[in-house]
């Protein structure tokens, strides 16, 4: 029943040799000195990091955007050759599957690494706001993360139960073996509903890698930064993680190959198959720095020019330009030249591999290079700051961090590739007999207007002039007669006085206004108008009066009197105006102002008459209601439809999926028929 | 395969059905998922629209300004909420000085991009910031084109008058690790009538600030100007306007200043 090629795969599982546990050791110790680096980061701050206001993201980000972009390659490959019904795909669909697994679980936690705040990281789950792009990766990394698992974990199966019949592994091992296989018989039916699970979770699993890192991007692309603010980050992010990720399952099979004695199973033909992959998606990646840095190039203007000079000439050129060359160049030269000429063809493997391994250092360094020198030209560049600031040099934390993430993948890959076949054997058997046709899953897919001209309001008060007014008869004449000032308002209709008002009246904008208000209720915050309301609002019109009078009731012609308005912080003066012969002073406010506010009036006083002052609340119409700005787009504090839906009904469909192919047809269906075989 | 008509019109129905009794879901869930409700704090104790005027023509880099916020919220060393930038817009043009405090934008990038509500618009137009939420993922610094907003890297430096009070919100501190810090406009100070401490701290009464529905901004020498009025005739413009952000923060122009200019305030230390 085991072939010969297969004994030798079962050979890997138990055999090691002394080579593999001082490797073990060496990333073991790697991954214990990252752990002292990040409890030293975690008990001093961010502080011991390299990062600055300025440069607010560095190694960490750099990392979570590599480990994510090399997921990709594992499962979207696996999945699009699956769905295709690709023959040579078989041998390599577990290792590059796994590959994604575990680049996910080292790429998410950076985010938390990242951190100022690890403590308080369930705040996401407390008050997550769906508006945020961090958000966005929440769901979709998580979401990814469980929907690869699965995708890994169902293949495996079956092979599960045909190791839990080897007497040549422990007992434990082959306890562990029959508990995963979920009483895997083999049966026909059992069968059928496997190969639906995995053909089902392989459709949905394409638009779901193609949607993170999409969302990864658009942590970038959704920000003003001259370098992200990129409507091409989307397809320019996916693409290089395919490109990287295809080069990091090259370089693995390369690795397993020599390490594993695999020949058997990874000839040439899937080097040069993948090698193919890799060399389109060079090109494909190629094509999109072009257009990227061409069309930001060409232009050179703005707040890219910075950027772009640091970048191209500058002191990010001599990385910018070697990544270019050793990333994206150097691997397409290398590829067309084993792949593309007949008298080369013995060196496709390492030549391959080689590309791969070139692909895998680039698409770091591009990774730095499209996180760094974008927070490093801001549109205020800091002034008065430490020369460290503005030019970032990870510390020796951030690099201690990074090589145990990386020492942590390959410790898991490695112990991965001890405790499970790393090709899947029943799927590089001869034809199958069970095999049968798999459906794959239907995818779906206040106005409060202006102040209607309050008609007639009269306030008249009077109040009694400073009351210095004694009879000093026997005194001067000189003695300054006591004065009263009385003081009305009026609000005047908006059109009689202003010619200029006229053109922001509200007609328009009470229908603007109800339209607004109806697609408010399911976008939210997304307002349409860029409006304010205070802008639609015509000034109001005050008329004001001011009557100055002797204390015999006569009037007081010629005297200036000064008007005021007290608001929160101080005085608004309109000046003086004089009386005329009936002891009035007039004055039009035209203030685009709310709410009641005391007006004074005051008049100086001279030798013959005695200052006076007034007061009087003057009502400029009602403030509006309380509300965040209409200009503000996505900012409410509550979950806005238009963002919250589609991102929960991509995602959540995602999850119902899962639920169907793997709770149902598996955990359900599977185990219940395999229930159903065992009594006879 | 022939569809008989008779099925064709069921299988009409059905979808029809079906669609119809999805969207009644999708509704009902947006309707309690998707809610139009201000959370509390998002309401401003007062109505009222804060808006600030700088006047560069008055702006003379002496950094007042500054060191009245540092003093007021005991801000940690290295961090300026209100930061004076020496601007130069091009190598024929004259230097001038900027004061930048946080713009308050009534569009802010950094509160769309907060995945936790730490940062929030108020009613009254200030973003506010509270350290006790803040995860310190600093997607905010990333969004905010001003640079208007410092992280505490490490535990910051503390004074027994800072601590001497318990966390606000409203003046934000203590101070914390591993937190967001930004100037929020003082509405510990606005609650009880007064400036903030950039307007009041500016001896050249360049900082106006005020309520924008009383039309009134008020500087440190106690003038009050009607907003309107300052921002036509002084032709106001709004820092980086091109990127849609709606700042609060108005700036008049450095026209016929009366001090000397950054150039010429350099020349007179090389004399002296």
């Amino acid at each position: 029943m085991i072939s010969k090629r297969e004994a030798h795969l079962l050979s890997t599982l138990t055999v090691a040799s002394p080579r593999f546990y001082q490797w073990i050791a060496f990333l073991l110790a790697v991954v214990l000195w990252g752990l002292y680096a990040y409890v030293h980061q975690l008990r001093q701050g961010l502080i011991v990091t390299g990062m600055r206001d300025e440069i607010s993201w560095g190694l960490y980000i750099t990392n979570f955007v590599f480990f994510i972009g090399i997921s990709h390659a594992g499962t979207l490959i696996s999945a699009i050759l699956r769905v295709t019904e690709t023959e040579w795909r078989r041998p390599i669909t577990r290792l590059a599957e796994a590959i994604t697994v575990f680049a996910l679980c080292i790429g998410a936690p950076m985010v938390i690494i990242d951190l100022g705040r690890p403590d308080r990281m369930l705040n996401l789950f407390r008050y997550g706001r769906i508006q945020s792009p961090i958000l966005w990766d929440v769901l979709s990394v998580s979401t990814y993360l469980t929907g690869c698992i699965l995708y890994l974990y169902l293949p495996m199966i079956p092979d599960f139960a045909l190791l839990a019949d080897q007497a040549s592994l422990g007992a434990w091992r082959r306890r562990l073996y029959k508990k995963l296989s979920l009483g895997w018989t083999g049966s026909a039916a059992q069968w059928t509903l496997l190969e639906r699970a995995i053909s089902i979770m392989a459709v949905v699993i394409i638009p779901l890698a193609i949607s993170v890192h999409t969302v990864v991007s658009w942590i970038f692309a959704m920000t003003l930064r001259p370098g992200w603010n990129s409507s091409i980050f989307g397809p320019y992010f996916v693409v290089g993680a395919i490109y990287s990720g295809a080069a990091a399952v090259i370089f693995s099979m390369f690795v397993l190959r020599r390490v594993l004695r695999l020949q058997d199973y990874l000839e040439p033909v899937h080097f040069r198959n993948l090698g193919l992959l890799l060399l389109s998606f060079a090109m494909l990646y190629l094509y999109f720095n072009i257009n990227e840095y061409l069309t930001m190039g060409y232009k050179f203007e703005g707040i890219e020019k910075e950027y772009l000079t640091r970048l191209f000439f500058g002191d990010y050129a001599p990385m910018f330009w070697t990544v270019q060359a050793i990333g994206v160049f150097l691997p397409l030269v290398l590829l067309i030249a084993v792949l593309g000429l007949r008298s080369h063809t013995s060196l496709t493997i390492p030549g391959v591999a080689l590309a791969s391994f070139l692909a895998i250092i680039g698409a770091w360094a591009k990774r730095y290079l499209i996180v760094v020198p974008t927070l490093s030209s801001p549109f205020l560049p800091g002034q008065r700051i430490p020369w460290e600031w503005t030019h970032y040099r990870p510390t020796w934390v951030e690099w201690s961090v990074t090589a145990a993430a990386v020492a942590v993948f390959l410790l898991i890959y490695g112990l991965f590739s001890k405790l499970f076949p790393m090709v899947s054997i029943w799927e590089t058997r001869d034809p199958e007999p069970a095999a049968s046709e798999a459906a794959p899953a239907a995818s779906p897919s206040s106005n409060w207007g202006s102040i209607s001209s309050i008609p007639v309001v009269l306030l008249t008060l009077a109040l009694a002039g400073a009351g210095t007014a004694h009879a000093g008869e026997s005194h001067k004449p000189r003695k300054p007669a006591p004065t009263a000032l009385s003081l009305e308002w009026q609000a005047l209709p908006a059109d009689k006085l202003s010619a200029s008002s006229a053109e922001d009246g509200p007609p328009d904008s009470f229908t603007a206004g109800r339209v607004q208000n109806g697609l408010s209720q399911l976008f939210g915050h997304l307002s349409f108008g860029s409006k304010s309301a205070e802008e639609e609002k015509p000034p109001s019109i005050i008329s004001l009066k001011a009557i100055l009078k002797d204390e015999r009731g006569a009037p007081v012609a010629m005297q200036p009197v000064s008007f005021s308005l007290r608001t929160s912080f101080g005085l608004v003066q309109y000046g003086s105006r004089p009386t005329n012969e009936e002891g009035k002073a007039e004055l039009i406010v035209r203030d685009h102002r709310y709410g009641k506010y005391p007006l004074l009036v005051a008049y100086g006083g001279d030798d013959s008459f005695a200052g006076a002052r007034a007061e009087i609340p003057v009502d400029f119409g009602a403030r509006p209601a309380p509300a965040l700005p209409t200009a503000g787009v996505l900012i409410a504090p509550y979950a806005t439809a238009a963002i919250g839906l589609p991102f929960v009904m991509f995602y959540g469909f995602m999850w119902l999926v899962f639920i169907y192919a793997f709770g149902y047809l598996i955990l359900w269906r599977m185990r219940r028929s395999a229930q159903d075989k065992q009594p006879h | 395969m022939t569809l008989p008509r008779r099925s064709f019109f069921q299988f009409l129905a059905r979808g029809t059905g079906a669609i119809v009794a999805s969207w009644a879901v999708v509704k009902g869930i947006s309707a309690t998922v998707f809610r139009e409700v201000l959370p509390a704090r998002s309401v401003a104790p007062t109505n009222q629209k804060w808006v600030m005027v700088i006047d560069l023509a008055k702006c003379d880099g002496c950094r007042d300004c500054t060191r009245a916020c540092g003093a007021m919220h005991f801000v940690p060393p290295m961090q300026e909420w209100v930061k004076v930038f020496e601007v130069v817009d091009n190598p024929a043009a004259g230097r001038y000085f900027l004061a930048r405090p946080c713009m308050q934008c009534d569009n802010p990038p950094c509160v769309r991009g907060c995945p936790v509500g730490a940062t929030f618009k108020r009613t009254d137009g200030i973003v506010m910031m509270d350290q006790e939420r803040c995860i310190g993922c600093r997607n905010c610094i990333a969004q905010c084109p001003y640079s208007a907003r410092a992280f505490n890297w490490g535990e910051p430096p503390h004074t027994a008058a800072e601590l001497s009070q318990p966390y606000s919100m409203e003046y934000n501190y203590p101070h914390r690790k591993g937190v967001v810090e930004k100037c929020i406009f003082c509405p510990h100070m606005l609650r009880q009538g007064k400036l903030p401490a950039c307007a009041q701290g500016c001896k050249m009464g360049a900082v106006y600030f005020g309520d924008e529905l009383e039309d009134a901004v008020t500087n440190s020498k106690g003038e009050t100007i009607p907003f309107t009025k300052i921002a036509k005739r002084g032709a106001a413009f709004r820092l980086l306007e091109e990127l849609g952000t709606e700042p609060r923060v108005y700036y008049l122009p450095p026209a016929s200043r009366k001090y000397p200019t950054p150039d010429e305030k350099k020349a007179l230390e090389m004399h002296s």
